[in-house]
């Protein structure tokens, strides 16, 4: 049957002003004002009343962050004594969403279980193991009520292992080999798979078989400072197209120097793959500072194809910015983010499901990670322009937020089309485990006319 | 990953919410389950404290006080009693600091902070938070004798996660020494001591077994470099040091931080470790168990350093009612005194007065020595070099100095760097005295005019746009818009409950979490940095010569600390206002400079 809710955008925007009201009905009107400017007179008695620990869903060994006292542990063979401690948390989100991109109604039900597990064996050695049990490949368990299927019902259970790394310090795994601590053997290291984020992960944004090592507190070029990690990995490596590159292996060097001015980042990443695509070299320079009341992040990117352009990789550049401002007597957020690509930037490594580069300019630019509710704007860099402008309010001492968000994007090259979208998003948090969220958007593209979406999330923090 | 999607074995979306409302269920019952267990795991109740001299001596038997390690350690304890390590627990800006982290993290910060802060008091399951003076005693000694002495592991950086060995006093201790000099002394004859715990007589330890662990600065570290436990490295004091010309050269914490001289490897002094029934020890090396640092006390002088005197002729809540700046106890205040003037009951006898004021001048006297020492220290770990003129016109006035780390053993300022305030208080005056420029001025309330003053986060008075802080910041990670600076750095723009969870990325390789960060700003082991100055042309009113005034300050936190915990109450009573004050009056002026600037011809320019 023909979708045809793409052709009724006025009813599309009744719906999404509903929404708007719905919001207004919920927000109180009073802010998170950081209050006058004089400290008070009056003493304020103790607020004492819900100050206890958050138990986590699951502990053993060693009770975390618990009073009591603290078990002694047991020497291994090194010379480090460890004291294991295990922790089960995570998060379990539940929405039922409707997102129309121009061409396609979608109505469902969706549901993301994070779970998460970490064997703690000393203040730095650590084993943390995680399994998303209800998605898979991009599809999330649920029910999807349009478009309709003959089996509407999606179970996406699985139990794959997302990632599963060891992380700890040279130094503190093998104390005796720098017993009067003069060597500097603090070297960290991760290995196992394990999350790769990198420059806002427009650089890099995926899960992947790796072994880092990194050196902190370094003492040059006059940084107060310095920090410089190499990673190498060699499987799991999703490529431009999101696909996994089974011939690809990656090599990264990234630095951190936090100098008095500003902090700089200075990230380079190879991938070598023997496949036609070919491998590539990606490059991401950053800049993050303050200029009086202004808060500002400037970046820049460059990936170069070993071979011709293609899905997996691609020749191009990208500059990259934020800006925002804290209103007087408040701790809102004002911001203006932008972008400008020129020619066809890739990242590095982008895993299944994860935003493109551009991800980060909004929220009318990133998708919410539940379900099919897609990024209401493209948020691909080939041959682009764009900002968002956007105002997040914050009430009941943090505890409720709105977000406005206005945003654009427009193509340099070829048809020269663009798009447009207006969002809200609400986010309360009730108790100590949960958070309401509702969000809504209209958006216009040249090409597909009017979107919308909107959709009521609950998150269980545990 | 694998992309093999497999579909619909569930055909009937009610499994799915079942499941989703089972787990719902299950989550909600697990807190309650959590939450019950919690209070009777981590809580005392008023009754189980009611008999406190029971207590007391319940806790001795599990682990001893300082003011027991007296007896026979006078020496040490002196030097402990008004240290910052005996402070830990009794300052208000920490209490409240710990307990405002913990309601921002929604409960989940736990007992992080704390832990370090009175060891004693969380192994006793003591409540996360309340006030001091509803505390055991020994739990508010803080870093007490036993968090060290009778630690025996050779831990890493556990973050202040100590377990420490339990027993009464007769049971072993732990030090760099060993045995050798306690079987000495205990071979003395007419000694009248007793090492075991069932029989009469003054009870000492029965051993001292060698831990050379403590001598190392690995020892330090397991307090010293503070990571939470989401990956945040919140203070790298030990990760500096492994980086620095000290340790390369072999000097550890202790040489420059329990020597002679503070922050100056000066060698130690020689003495008895204990005087036992009169008796003293053979000499061996002894350490300075002050541990001057960039902190102070703000509470009354009653409360702190430590005093078994004033701890027998009042309570801590009598001394908090003992007005001291009003003069109680001395002759020009009581000779004043008139019969309808009220005093609380415990001060009601002008003898008790005197008294009290006696012990008091024993106290400003320990908190004059140890304000002493810190500037001491601060100023071996600073220093200012003198001023540079770049420009001096009629219409330009450009100047410069250079701010250098006197130490090699590690960053300045260290530790907890997001909280510790040095900075440049700079004037230039015309030749009338009259000041025609200010900066690292500060505001009523006393913070400089920097973007987490309340003043000028209000609008009210302008950024110091030239100001010069050795302060690092907290910098959390808006939603959108970049990251901005926080005071606290609980970021709750994406997430409107934050929680403080192990992160799931190897945050070890990031030396970061994704919300938050450091930005650290101090200056690395002899390194250096200039705060360069201009003076607006439309300031300079042609009344010169000009004269520049530069003085190296130095805070133990800035005020703006305490406005943003100040929502939960400060212990003792204390107001907000009263806190900011006393953290105020504690700032130090290390180094000061001035200078005529002298018109310079182009040239010269």
């Amino acid at each position: 049957m023909e979708d045809t809710s793409s052709m009724m955008p006025k009813k599309k925007l009744s719906k999404n002003c509903v929404l708007v009201l719905l919001i207004s009905c919920f927000v109180p009107l009073t802010v998170l004002a950081s209050g006058e400017s004089r400290l008070p007179d009056v003493a304020i008695p103790l607020q004492t009343e819900g100050m206890e620990r958050t138990t986590p869903l699951f502990e053993a060994f060693a009770p975390f962050l618990s009073t009591g006292d603290i078990k002694p542990g047991f020497e291994i063979p090194t010379g480090a004594i460890w004291q294991p401690g295990l922790l089960v948390w995570g998060d379990f989100r539940s929405a039922l969403q409707q997102n129309d991109n121009g061409n396609v109604t979608t109505e469902e039900w969706s549901n993301r279980l994070n779970l998460f597990a970490q064997l703690k064996l000393t203040g730095t050695e650590r084993v943390l193991m995680s399994v998303r049990p209800l998605d898979e490949g991009g599809r999330f368990s649920g029910y999807r009520f349009k478009p309709d299927t003959n089996d509407n019902s999606i179970d996406a259970s699985n139990d794959d292992i997302r990632t599963l790394f060891f992380e700890g310090d040279f130094g503190e795994v093998f104390p005796n080999l720098d017993p009067d601590d003069s060597r500097r053997l603090d070297l960290g290291f991760a290995i196992g798979r394990q999350p790769l984020f990198k420059q806002e992960g427009i650089l890099v944004n995926d899960t992947v078989d790796a072994i880092g090592i990194v050196r902190n507190s370094g003492r040059s070029f006059g940084a107060s400072n310095v920090r410089v990690a190499a990673l190498y990995s060699w499987n799991e490596v999703n490529r431009n197209d999101r696909l996994e590159d089974s011939k690809a292996e990656l090599y990264g060097l990234f630095s951190e120097l936090d100098f008095s001015c500003c902090t700089v980042n200075v990230d380079l990443i190879l991938v070598d793959s023997e496949l036609p695509t070919g491998g590539g070299s990606f490059i991401g320079v950053s800049s993050v500072q303050r200029f009086g009341h202004i808060n500002t992040s400037f970046r820049l990117f460059n990936s170069t194809a070993e071979e011709a352009d293609n899905a997996a990789v691609s020749s191009g550049s990208l500059f990259f910015f934020e800006l925002s401002t804290t209103p007087p007597k408040t701790d809102n957020n004002y911001y203006l983010n932008g972008f400008v690509g020129i020619d066809q930037y890739s990242p590095a490594a982008l895993d299944f499901g994860v935003g493109g580069p551009l991800a980060r300019t909004g929220i009318l630019f990133a998708g919410v990670g539940l379900g099919s509710y897609g990024s209401p704007l493209d948020n691909n860099s080939t041959d682009v322009f764009g900002s968002s402008l956007g105002y997040q309010m914050f009430f009941s001492g943090g505890r409720q937020q709105l977000i406005a968000e206005v945003a654009f994007r427009k193509e340099t090259k070829g048809l020269k089309t663009g798009s447009e979208a207006a969002g809200l998003r609400y986010q309360q948090a009730s108790g100590l485990h949960t958070i309401y969220i509702l969000d809504g958007f209209v958006s216009n593209h040249d090409v597909n006319g009017s979107g919308s979406g909107m959709r009521a999330e609950v998150r269980f923090k545990f | 990953m694998n992309r093999d999607a497999r579909n619909g074995l569930i055909s009937n979306p009610h499994i799915i919410i079942s499941f989703t409302l089972l787990l719902s269920l299950f989550m909600i019952t697990t807190q309650s389950l959590a939450t019950s267990d919690e209070v009777a795991d981590d809580e005392i109740s008023s009754e189980e404290v009611a008999d406190e001299a029971h207590n007391a001596l319940f806790l001795e038997q599990r682990m001893p006080a300082a003011s027991t390690c007296l007896n026979c350690h006078p020496r040490q304890y002196d030097q402990w009693s008004k240290s910052q390590h005996s402070y830990a627990q009794l300052s208000p800006v920490f209490n409240s600091f710990q307990a405002k982290i913990l309601k921002l993290t929604n409960g989940t910060n736990g007992d992080f902070c704390i832990r370090c802060h009175t060891p004693v008091g969380m192994n006793l399951g003591e409540p996360l938070f309340g006030s001091n003076l509803d505390r055991h005693a020994t739990s508010r000694e803080g870093i007490t004798c036993i968090t060290c002495h009778r630690m025996s592991q050779t831990l890493g950086k556990v973050s202040g996660r100590l377990p420490i060995n339990q027993g009464d006093m007769t049971q072993p201790v732990y030090g760099p020494g060993g045995n050798e000099n306690l079987v000495k002394t205990l071979e003395t004859p007419g000694l009248k001591v007793t090492t075991q715990a069932n029989e009469r007589g003054r009870k000492i330890h029965g051993e001292v077994k060698k831990f050379s662990f403590l001598s190392e600065s690995g020892f330090c570290a397991v307090c010293h470099d503070v990571t939470l436990v989401d990956g945040f490295r919140l203070e790298e004091a030990f990760s500096e040091y492994k980086s620095s010309p000290a340790a390369a050269r072999g000097e550890s914490c202790q040489d420059c931080h329990m020597g002679k001289i503070p922050g100056v490897v000066s060698g130690y002094d020689l003495g008895p470790a204990a005087i036992v029934n009169g008796f003293e020890t053979p000499d061996r090396k002894l350490t300075d168990h002050r541990f001057a640092g960039p902190d102070y006390s703000i509470v009354h002088p009653g409360m702190f350093p430590h005093n078994p005197a004033a701890q027998e002729l009042a309570s801590l809540e009598d001394w908090i009612k003992f007005d001291h700046k009003k003069g109680w106890g001395t002759d020009e205040f009581e000779d004043e005194v008139t019969d309808d003037m009220e005093f609380p009951d415990r001060w009601s006898d002008i003898d008790d007065r005197y008294e009290g004021r006696e012990i008091l001048d024993v106290q400003f006297e320990a908190l004059d020595e140890m304000a002493d020492a810190r500037k001491a220290i601060l100023k071996v770990g600073y220093l200012l070099e003198d001023i540079v003129v770049d420009k001096a016109s009629e219409d330009n006035l450009e100047f410069k100095i250079k701010v250098k780390n006197g130490t090699d053993g590690h960053n300045v300022p260290t530790g907890f760097t997001g909280e510790r305030l040095v900075w440049l208080h700079v004037v230039v005056e015309d030749s009338e005295g009259k000041v025609i420029f200010e900066s690292g001025d500060l505001d009523p309330n006393g913070d400089v005019r920097d973007l987490h003053s309340r003043y000028v986060h209000n609008g009210e008075l302008p950024l110091d746009t030239q100001l010069f802080s050795l302060q690092s910041k907290f910098v959390t990670r808006n939603v959108r818009g970049s990251e901005r600076e926080q005071i606290l750095s609980v970021n709750f723009s994406p997430d409107p409950l934050p929680f403080l969870r192990p992160d799931s990325r190897p945050t070890i390789l990031d030396g970061r979490i994704l919300g938050a960060r450091i930005h650290k700003q101090g200056l690395i082991s002899n390194g250096s940095r200039w705060a360069e100055y201009e003076v607006d042309n439309k300031a300079l009113n042609g009344n010169g010569p000009y004269k520049v005034i530069v003085e190296l300050k130095a805070a133990m936190i800035p005020v703006n600390l305490v406005g943003a915990i100040m929502d939960v109450g400060f212990d003792y009573g204390m107001t907000p206002r009263e806190v900011a004050d006393a953290v105020v009056d504690g700032h130090q002026v290390l180094w000061k400079k001035d200078q005529w600037l002298v018109k310079k011809s182009e040239d010269e320019n």
